[in-house]
């Protein structure tokens, strides 16, 4: 062991990374601007959630206290409350406003509501959920159980109130208030995995074959046989749509595998049709492509290609809707939504597997992947023609 | 006479510096023209210029009687590096193969006749990665011969060859010129530069002498080339200031 040679060493590897300023830069930059989007992104305020309210509880009248009206008393508890945005809906308006997105939830007050929370000490909230994101789901379910306690907690006094003591059954603490959840997408039998699945799906279509492309273009160049082939009658586009073909039929298989892979092996539910599905991540794998030829033009070696990962997938992930629904971003995150691929092949794949919607539903996902894959092609072919200087 | 070469006052700045300052270059079919020069003065800019690798900062080029910027006339040009630029993964009749339909004009029985050209039957269907440095080299050159080029533009191709296949490259280069192919040759050693029907001697991108290895020879009284490129630079150096 010599101290010495450790320390050369030690000393040309500081060197190297050192001259290497797009190496400095990541370090310095990437963790910084990770950090602040997610930061961003956890301390956002969610815009208002859309809740459809339908009050038809009649109350309940005592000699004592006068009119007890439950379920008003909670409608406006979920009206004050920042986090909701009440929507007051007729019978007729709950399915069709539920499908056009314009309420994400609908909560039904029975006309016995009062009555039999007073004869059963126990609130049942008939929320009816959207569905199709299951963490939306889960904090408008939260949302609407909290709007529910605070109703119940003014009753206190009344002769209605909150048993003092929550009486304890089977081990679990009985709360005065309970959610009966139904779906319009989804239901009992889908697990998180069924929900997680179209944005995984996705991510993982994309993700792969946009390394394989980055890879193989940045060789081609590295080997000196992007030099030689720009010596003959070969255009930028036609080497840009040679290796998107290419690429793209192995991309394809990769589809098929996961495809079928989460199917049938990891069995998840889904609605739609399965070649609907195929041909979504198809498109998406046929971007990633394109996105790879593209990156690679800004890539010397391999290992500035790895850097495209927190600068290109990380992104996608965050800002595309994968794991956050794009309207709790702020409002000037939200644009970066729109120009992430993987935001219309999430929506697409949601839309086909949760909703069981189709083709002409989703089309306009698909155009606008096509697009992006077009100008993606243009945009690589410039960037070889620049080469030429 | 037509050219097959002809450059009118070529010019390639990268910013301040003058890598190719005023060329005008006539080459004639069949010859084997020898770009010379230490490295540095311009060759490699000059050929990349030529194919169409680098976009003149003023003046024509005319290949094959056609204007540059042309990309049809590629497909009779072959263009070779002293880096081979070869497929790693594929074989060696595959990559010339490949070369040659890129310029639409794979024929298979051609291919096979290029490889035997530069002696690499056995080896054909051998993968590029299994190669020596100068079997690569070999393949290099059948890639350039693979669509049956009428200019053939080297850029220091026998650079870290050694000097028996050095030897052989010479002569595959005279049987290609004696069938009418027009080679230009870059390099820097001056015993290549006799086997040159024509030299330019090229220094900080300007030609300083033009002319076959005797006439260059005899105008400076020296008994080698070497002998007189220097003198010829010497007194472009007097001359400049």
């Amino acid at each position: 062991m010599n101290l010495r040679r450790v320390l050369t060493i030690t000393r040309r590897v500081m060197r190297q990374i050192l001259r290497d300023r797009r190496t400095v830069a990541l370090i310095v930059f990437a963790p910084m601007l990770m950090l602040t989007l997610g930061a961003i992104l956890f301390r956002s305020d969610p815009a208002p959630i859309p809740l459809g309210v339908l009050n038809v509880d009649q109350g309940v009248t005592s000699p004592i206290v006068g009119t007890i009206e439950l379920g008003q008393r909670i409608v406006d508890e979920l009206a004050a409350s920042d986090d909701l945005a009440v929507v007051t809906l007729s019978q007729e308006e709950v399915d069709d406003r539920l499908r056009d997105g314009t309420v994400e939830a609908a909560l039904y007050f029975p006309e016995d509501f009062t009555t039999s929370f007073v004869a059963n000490r126990q609130a049942v909230l008939d929320l009816l959920l959207e569905g199709s994101n299951p963490m939306r789901s889960v904090t408008i379910t939260a949302h609407v159980t909290q709007a529910a306690m605070r109703g119940l907690a003014g009753l206190a006094g009344t002769g209605f109130g909150v048993p003092s003591v929550p009486q304890a059954t089977e081990g679990e603490t009985a709360l005065p208030v309970s959610v009966q959840a139904t779906y319009l997408y989804g239901g009992e039998e889908f697990d998180t995995m069924d929900f997680v699945a179209p944005v995984y799906i996705a991510l993982l279509s994309m993700f792969f074959v946009f390394l394989l492309a980055c890879v193989a273009f940045l060789r081609e160049r590295s080997q000196g046989t992007m030099e030689r082939l720009a010596a003959t009658p070969a255009t930028q586009m036609e080497i840009v749509l040679g290796y998107m073909l290419g690429l793209g039929l192995f991309a394809l298989i990769q589809v098929a595998v996961i495809l079928f892979f989460t199917i049938w092996v990891i069995k998840i539910h889904y609605l739609g049709s399965l070649s609907l599905l195929l041909l979504v991540i198809a498109l998406l794998a046929i971007v990633g492509v394109n996105m790879g030829i593209l990156a690679s033009a800004f890539a010397r070696n391999e290992f500035q290609v790895i850097q495209f990962v927190p600068l290109v997938i990380i992104p996608q992930v965050l800002l595309g809707g994968t794991f956050w629904a794009v309207q709790d971003m702020p409002n000037f995150l939200q644009p970066f939504a729109y120009i992430m691929p993987i935001y219309y092949a999430n929506n697409a794949l949601r839309d086909v597997m949760l909703k069981g919607w189709g083709l002409a539903e989703i089309w306009p996902n698909l155009a606008i992947l096509v697009g992006i894959t077009g100008v993606l092609i243009i945009l690589s072919s410039m960037m070889m023609r620049r080469e030429v200087s | 006479m037509d050219f097959v070469v002809e450059t009118h006052d070529l010019r390639k700045y990268f910013g301040s510096i003058h890598a190719v300052d005023g060329v005008d270059l006539s080459v004639g079919r069949g010859e084997i023209y020898g770009l010379i020069g230490p490295n540095g003065s311009g060759k490699t800019t000059l050929i990349r210029l030529l194919i169409g690798l680098l976009r003149p900062t003023s003046g024509s080029i005319r290949l094959l009687g056609e204007d540059m910027p042309n990309k049809a006339i590629l497909a009779q040009t072959g263009y070779m590096t002293q880096a081979s630029a070869l497929y790693e993964e594929l074989t060696v009749r595959e990559n010339v193969a490949f070369f040659a339909d890129m310029c639409g004009k794979y024929d298979p029985t051609w291919r096979d006749e290029v490889i035997e050209l530069v002696n690499l039957q056995d080896r054909s269907r051998s993968l590029i990665r299994t190669l020596s440095g100068g079997l690569r080299q070999r393949t290099s050159l059948a890639c350039a011969l693979a669509h049956k080029p009428r200019l053939l533009l080297l850029d220091e191709p026998t650079v870290g060859v050694d000097p028996q296949l050095r030897a052989t490259f010479w002569s595959y280069f005279r049987s290609l010129a004696d069938t009418g192919i027009t080679l230009i040759i870059s390099s820097h050693v001056m015993d290549e530069a006799e086997r040159c029907d024509r030299l330019g001697f090229l220094r900080q991108g300007k030609l300083l002498a033009e002319g076959t290895p005797a006439v260059l020879r005899n105008q400076k009284g020296t008994t080698t080339l070497e002998e007189a490129f220097l003198q010829f630079a010497v007194e472009a150096t007097e001359g400049g200031e």
